[in-house]
């Protein structure tokens, strides 16, 4: 399958990469994913997952060359006003930001670079770093607050030569600025598609980054999502993910609390159903003194789907008064889903206060049997119970109008449970 | 209105319910008392459509066979059950569920559903008049609510789904007095020729307040004594070993 890659990404290379050092700085990573393959079983941040098995059923992996294409989307979320970027296909479409004031924002497509060095040993970012056909590189300038969330919207339209899609967001928030965005996945077709995307956000003093993810993928797509923070002095990082409807989504999210007084937010609500997998792994570094981090994931199971929660905590030495936060729960609706919770904590330093906790179950009858005496179908009741168990992750969100967007969102996935 | 004809029960090979028989016609009040244990909440959960039980004998419902009716549908039909132990709901707002549950019920019988603001002005004057704090409405259901307030809950779903036949399972436990007079008040303003009521209660104190028109005691499975209100009297002054 790599050798087939291989043929796959020199043509696409020729193709995109303008310079010389593009050329070679992609190929390094593209050398460097091979060397190490798709991620398997043996690394420990995989151990829950048989990606290649999950892999293999994509016998054709194909990437976009092709950057126009057809199409004029137009699907915009309504329930609240934003600015818009829409990609399609991995490449720049168009945009909007009309509610902003342009001179305090700058931004470009990465389509012509810069390529990013082969570094580490995470092989997914690694064929990203080959792969990324564009993306955003945002710059929020000191002292500037977004009127309006960011949507970016990714929208696919497949076909059996062109699955493969890599996808970059490279943000910068900076001192005392503040972002709401929202990154929605949209796949237009039915043909499965192999989303790989990496994104950094750099979160500068005083500064406020809020990231929403929305999937409007298929039961069959892969998606594999890297977001990786570092938080400086006073800032906060919030992350929230709502994952349904894919074959397998693994969510890494990496959160470095760099200086004193930052805080990082990573929440998620996991609805798995007929045979998915999906997971939200997190990995909070605390380095600053007095620094803060929460996570709150819960998960909805059904028909033989399983649910992934890796959860790691490090505080450093230096960061005292160190205050961690974790939860992961689960309801498992049937016989054959799993729930696997890992959670982690390394810690250096004496003054900190760190919980973490895990539980999992299916739902309680009698709970079932006091709101149907109440006139509720037994399946209304279901979904109550399972909305309500969620709308606890949902209540995180401290952004009231994408807060109302996803508890809605949620109703209308329930909407097909039973 | 209720025929309960020669029902025994048994959960996990246990005897809990033993031939028990009682009629009550519209427009009754009856009191059931029985010592700790004697399947006063079975009995209670039966009639609601609780599973699990091994169950013999019958139950006629509004001539209708009541162990035909799902859950839901019992409580379409009018049959309400104020719970002994109202369960703790985790991130449903009282409010909505109040409306949602109102409304299954609304639509089950043919009636238009309520939209946000018709619910509201129900539910509030409806919480004035049983002088319940609206304050519950805005909270998760019964959660971290006192056990004063999970019973003023079920009084106020009471009075809003205004049924046939209320079963009350020791509402009045563990109440002060001003609570107590909020549950008299709400059975007593939706008392009429057509509607019946079985109150399971432990004291007879809140038979002071609302006047049985019988009083069963149920013992070893079975009602075992009938009287009119003065046995609750009785029964508070001797104990149930006399029975
Ligand atoms: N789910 C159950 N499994 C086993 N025994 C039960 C169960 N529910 C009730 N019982 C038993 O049945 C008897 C009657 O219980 P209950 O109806 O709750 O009594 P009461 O309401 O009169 O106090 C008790 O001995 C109780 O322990
Ligand atoms: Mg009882």
């Amino acid at each position: 399958m790599i050798e087939e890659l291989k043929n796959t990404f020199d043509k696409f290379n020729k193709k995109i990469s303008i310079k010389d050092k593009i050329v070679h700085t992609r190929l390094d990573n593209f050398n460097a994913f091979a060397k190490i393959g798709f991620p398997g079983k043996s690394l420990e941040d995989w151990k829950f997952s048989n990606f290649n098995k999950i892999i293999s059923k994509f016998k054709n992996i194909r990437v976009n060359l092709e950057e126009k294409i057809e199409l004029e989307f137009n699907n915009f979320i309504t329930e609240f006003e934003h600015n818009k970027i829409v990609f399609v296909n991995g490449f720049y479409n168009k945009h909007s930001f009309e509610y902003e004031n342009e001179d305090k924002i700058v931004f470009d497509f990465l389509k012509n670079g810069p390529a990013y060095k082969a570094s580490g040993n995470n092989s997914l970012n690694l064929l990203n770093n080959a792969f990324f056909t564009d993306g955003l590189l945002l710059n929020v300038k000191e002292g500037y607050s977004f009127q309006k969330p960011l949507i970016v919207y990714n929208v696919f339209k497949a076909n059996k030569n062109n699955n493969f899609f890599n996808h970059k967001l490279i943000i910068n928030v900076e001192k005392n600025a503040n972002l709401e965005l929202v990154n929605n996945n949209i796949n237009l077709n039915s043909e499965p598609i192999f989303l790989n995307t990496s994104n950094f956000f750099h979160v500068e003093k005083y500064a406020v980054l809020k990231l929403f993810q929305i999937n409007h993928l298929n039961n069959q797509d892969l998606n594999y999502n890297l977001n990786d923070a570092t938080v400086l002095e006073n800032g906060v990082f919030e992350n929230f993910i709502l994952t349904c409807n894919n074959e397998f989504f693994k969510n890494d999210v990496f959160c470095f609390l760099k200086e004193n007084y930052s805080s990082g937010f990573i929440n998620g609500c996991i609805l798995a159903n007929n045979n998915e997998e999906h997971e939200i792994k997190t990995f909070t570094k605390h380095i600053g003194e007095s620094t803060k981090s929460y996570q709150k994931v819960k998960s909805v199971l059904d028909k033989n789907s399983k649910s992934i929660f890796q959860g790691k905590i490090y505080v450093d030495s230096h960061a005292q008064k160190t205050d961690g936060y974790q939860l992961s729960k689960a309801i498992i609706l049937d016989q054959n889903s799993e729930f696997d919770s890992k959670p982690e904590l390394e810690i250096y330093a004496d003054d900190v206060k760190c919980s973490h906790g895990s539980t999992s179950g299916n739902l309680d009858e009698n709970a079932i049997f006091y709101l149907m005496s109440r006139g509720l179908s037994r399946s209304d009741a279901r979904k109550l119970l399972i909305k309500g168990f969620l709308e606890d992750v949902i209540e995180t969100i401290t952004s009231e109008k994408i807060k109302k967007y996803f508890s809605k969102r949620l109703s209308i996935l329930l909407n097909e449970y039973r | 209105m209720l025929k309960i004809n020669n029902l025994s029960a048994k959960i996990e090979n246990k005897q809990i319910l033993n031939g028990l028989n009682l009629n009550v016609k519209a427009g009754e009040i009856h009191a059931i008392m029985g010592p700790n244990g004697s399947g006063k909440s079975t009995l209670a959960n039966i009639l609601s459509g609780k599973k699990g039980y091994e169950i013999s004998g019958s139950i006629t419902y509004q001539d209708k066979d009541l162990f035909k009716l799902e859950i839901e549908e019992r409580a379409h039909n009018g049959l309400f059950l104020a719970f002994q132990y109202p369960l703790e709901i985790p991130g449903v707002n009282t409010s909505n569920f109040l409306k949602t549950s109102l409304n299954a019920i609304r639509k089950s019988n043919g009636k238009k559903e309520l939209d946000a603001l018709e619910f509201l002005k129900i539910i509030k004057l409806k919480a004035a008049e049983l002088k319940i704090d609206e304050k519950i409405l805005n909270r998760q259901l019964n959660v971290g609510f006192s056990g004063g307030e999970k019973k003023k809950n079920e009084i106020l779903q009471m009075s809003l789904y205004e049924p046939n036949m209320v079963i009350l399972d020791e509402t009045d436990s563990g109440l002060d007095i001003d609570a107590l007079k909020i549950v008299a008040n709400g059975v007593n303003s939706l008392r009429d020729k057509k509607r019946s009521f079985l109150i399971i209660t432990h004291y007879q104190r809140l038979l002071d307040y609302i006047k049985p028109d019988f009083v069963h005691v149920l013992m070893q499975g079975k009602i075992a004594k009938t009287g009119c209100s003065d046995l609750a009297l009785e029964l508070e002054k001797a104990g149930y070993e006399k029975i």
